[in-house]
């Protein structure tokens, strides 16, 4: 099985992590400067509707939507050509959100970066907003992927750290596996058509 | 508390870990940043329990004890460190065991490691 990690910056040479291959969402137009398995998403951020469905129309490749607006976050799940909704400290679902992004197949970002980067009250209330959405997740068999969504070299942490720290949190490990290898044959298998149906021969 | 019994003493597990930074750091350095760490993130009553020692640390790889009942917090603790002083840095657990013994192991396959295993 293929293990991605969904990161903020093109990596040049990380120590050993233990994720096979890097999506990148950035806005930079920076090119990779290594040849390890970097996977160049497109990033979206929005902070209306508007922007979002402006964002869309240019859109290929693996889709990711970066919002703080739980409004965007839900016409976003929507939307067939969001493939993921990124993760950052000040990111908002709701319980509709999580929901709708179970059966539309929306993979939802965990992250670790938002704990490494804050403290104090603004982490406390992350570790209680993690906690609850995990247990969404769990309830909907929502598809989620444990990431680090590192914006350096610095916030990058092995994966197995990462599924530590979430099983802590009280994280399906081995779904949040299986949902990123699934994500990854959408991706790279020229096979694949959808789950369950494949051509053979 | 010293001269309890073996069925009452608290039981321990060591951690393997590897220091990875842009400066060098200190033991002292290291070992304030993951108290600092662990109690904003547990609070003192928790902190306490977790009786986390640093057996050896040669600036850059390291073996930390703790209490067993407390691993997973510990390793949270350390993977939520990411700079000691004025140095950015990422704490790597390179692995878990029950004496000190097996946890140096885990450093011995870091000594001979190459440039080329990507470690």
């Amino acid at each position: 099985m293929e293990y991605p990690d969904f990161v903020r910056f093109y990596p040049e040479e990380p120590f050993t992590t233990g994720y096979d291959t890097y999506i990148v969402f950035t806005a930079e137009r920076e090119q990779a400067k290594s040849n390890m398995g970097i996977i160049k998403g497109y990033l979206i951020e929005a902070e209306s509707v508007g922007e979002l469905l402006f964002g869309l129309k240019k859109a290929k490749g693996i889709t990711g939507v970066l919002s703080n607006e739980i409004k965007v976050n839900k016409e976003a799940v929507m939307r067939k050509k969001v493939d993921v909704l990124l993760d950052s400290v000040d990111r908002r679902l709701d319980y509709a959100t999580i929901k709708l992004a179970a059966e539309k197949n929306v993979v939802i970002e965990v992250a670790l970066s938002k704990f490494i980067i804050s403290s104090g009250v603004k982490r406390m209330r992350l570790f209680e907003e993690t906690i609850q959405l995990l247990k969404i997740i769990n309830k909907f068999k929502t598809p989620f992927v444990l990431t680090t969504a590192a914006s350096s070299l610095y916030e990058l942490r092995h994966r197995r750290q990462v599924e530590d720290f979430f099983a802590f949190l009280g994280a399906d490990v081995g779904k949040a596996r299986i949902h990123a290898w699934k994500l990854m044959r959408r991706l790279t298998d020229e096979r694949y058509i959808m789950d369950g149906l494949e051509v053979e021969g | 508390m010293k001269g309890l019994p073996p069925a009452l003493r608290k039981r321990k597990r060591y951690i393997a870990f590897q220091v990875l930074g842009n400066e060098p750091v200190e033991e002292r350095g290291l070992i304030q940043e993951i108290w600092q760490t662990a109690l904003s993130l547990y609070g003192e009553y928790y902190a306490a329990g977790m009786n986390i020692w640093v057996e050896h640390f040669d600036g850059r790889k390291g073996v930390i004890r703790c209490s067993r009942d407390a691993l997973e917090k510990v390793k949270m603790v350390l993977t939520l460190v990411s700079s000691v002083g004025n140095a950015k840095v990422v704490i790597v657990t390179m692995g878990v065991a029950g004496t000190i013994k097996k946890c140096m192991r885990y450093l011995e396959v870091l000594e001979n490691a190459s440039a080329a295993d990507g470690v």
